[in-house]
């Protein structure tokens, strides 16, 4: 049987092009499970309506898994939610105009259950997180370092990391390598090899781009859902 | 210049005139201390004095943060359930003791030193609390030295002195994006690196019960781990005399306590 996941994040309340997604995916052929990678809110526009429809999803659309990504840390943090800090976070970088946007953008009727998601699922070996488990503003993309990567995927013990929060899309194979150690300690001396181990890290993309992942395959597609008047954009497959 | 690195003082001030007695001898006046001066030991104040008498460059511990900051520090420091019972004890007991400026210094310590391509941590450049275990995956360890800019990495925390050297590294990798059809394949080297950990003066973990240190040779970049003999009687019947828990003395006298090693070696507090 043909098991495809579609990842999806950074929608910041844009319920129009979750609709395309859902839209798209319908279409799409094995598509078993809808993964929505956080930043579903954000400061640029009202939010409720998408947060209705993700807890309220339609029959005969992919139910949506959620977990919450930096926008939702930050407003939970400000709504004394998480831990003892306000958004601080954001009020540095952007500034208490932003902070009380982000406010406005969502009724507090939502906050019970953006308070119970989830910092990240993990399905068979992969990890499925906003950022990474060593921050949810974890920027990773093509460019980080391998070093970091392999420290990531480390944390999680996972053979794949699927991460949004840089918006990027991409995905990076560690294909090979090895790294010598050697330890001195007062018993003496030993050698190791520590070899790369066949990893990857999947960047997921934000708003209308959004990933398939063909679990079988191990193939990742990068996609583009777009409205009528445009023509569907297509990665590589 | 030969320089001694010291750790996890833990307020056995027998073992500390030992071993800055023992560097003494080594004609090295050169000492930097990477923190835990307090915690589970009987003589907090005394060894405090005596750190900030003799002006040694000092981090701070897991330990000093948590005396400072209230016990918010993460129970995830405690390997099990019985030891962070026994440790929040200890905790209570150091807090009581502490003059305020002891308390003070511990507060106006910084998390790192740097010189030059060095840099001396208690734990790791990520926390006071994350363990370098010597199996720790070697990548990721390679990570925690690249992260502070350092060419070799002093930590303690672990109690087991070890030096560690990473070598001859490398990582090929293929990337597939939205803008390149055919995936592009690269392969990186990486820098080689030390991380030396020093062990610990008061509660050592290491399989003996001698206190431990290192001597770091910084021209020929040559590190020595240096056992040293103290008078556990004496601490051992300081820690029954100041009605801590009788398993702390136990502990010095045996050496190594295996329910107490860290479970997780790259376990990162999340506090
Ligand atoms: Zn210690
Ligand atoms: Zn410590």
């Amino acid at each position: 049987m043909i098991e495809r996941w579609a990842l999806v994040s950074g929608l910041k309340g844009d319920l129009e092009t979750y609709e395309l997604i859902q839209r798209d995916l319908k279409k799409a052929r094995g598509v078993t499970a809808l993964f929505v990678l956080g930043d579903m809110i954000g400061p640029e526009r009202n939010c409720d309506a998408l947060l209705n429809r993700l807890q309220n999803p339609r029959r005969d659309e992919l139910q949506p898994q959620c977990i919450y990504g930096w926008w939702e840390e930050q407003l939970l943090a400000e709504q004394g939610l998480r831990g003892e800090q306000k958004a601080d976070a954001l009020r540095l970088n952007q500034g208490e105009e932003v902070v009380s946007a982000l406010l406005n953008a969502v009724d507090t009727y939502h906050l019970k259950w953006l308070s119970s998601l989830q910092f990240g699922f993990i399905e068979l070996d992969c990890g499925l997180i906003h950022g990474s488990s060593a921050d949810i503003g974890d920027n990773l993309t093509s460019e980080t370092s391998p070093l970091i990567l392999i420290d990531r995927l480390t944390r999680l013990d996972v053979n794949r990391l699927f991460t949004a929060h840089s918006t990027k899309q991409f995905h990076l194979e560690l294909t090979g390598g090895g790294l010598d150690s050697q330890v001195k300690d007062l018993n003496g001396e030993s050698q190791h090899k520590q070899k790369v181990s066949k990893q990857s890290i999947i960047g997921i993309g934000a708003g209308a781009s959004y990933t398939i992942y063909d679990v079988g395959s191990d193939k990742t597609h990068f996609l583009t859902a777009v409205g009528q008047c445009n023509t569907p954009s297509k990665g590589f497959a | 210049m030969k320089h001694a690195v010291i750790s996890c003082l833990h307020a056995n001030l027998a073992a500390v005139k030992a071993v800055l007695n023992d560097i003494d001898q080594k004609g090295i006046s050169d000492i930097t201390c990477l923190g835990d001066l307090v915690g589970y030991g009987p003589q907090p104040n005394e060894v405090v004095d005596l750190v900030r008498e003799l002006d040694i460059a000092c981090c701070q511990g897991c330990w000093d943060e948590d005396i400072i900051e209230g016990l918010n520090a993460c129970e995830c420091s405690y390997p099990s359930q019985l030891a962070e019972k026994r440790g929040h004890l200890a905790h209570q007991w150091t807090a009581e003791q502490l003059t305020d400026i002891n308390k003070d210094f511990l507060a106006s310590l910084p998390t790192s030193i740097r010189r030059d391509r060095i840099l001396f941590v208690h734990g790791s450049p990520n926390s006071q609390h994350e363990y370098l275990l010597p199996d720790m995956n070697a990548f990721a360890a390679l990570e925690r030295v690249e992260k502070a800019g350092a060419d070799t990495l002093f930590c303690g925390h672990t109690h087991q002195p070890y030096v560690r050297d990473l070598k001859n590294g490398s990582i090929r990798v293929r990337l597939q994006n939205t803008s390149n059809h055919n995936a592009e394949e690269k392969e990186i080297n990486l820098p080689m690196r030390k991380i030396v950990n020093a062990g610990s003066v008061g509660e050592p973990r290491h399989g003996s019960t001698n206190a431990t240190y290192v001597i770091h040779d910084d021209v020929t970049g040559q590190v020595e781990i240096k056992e040293v003999v103290y008078d556990i009687g004496l601490t051992c019947q300081a820690i029954i005399d100041a009605g801590l828990p009788r398993i702390f003395a136990w502990r010095l006298s045996h050496g190594f306590e295996f329910a107490e090693q860290a479970e997780d070696a790259s376990h990162v507090c999340e506090r």
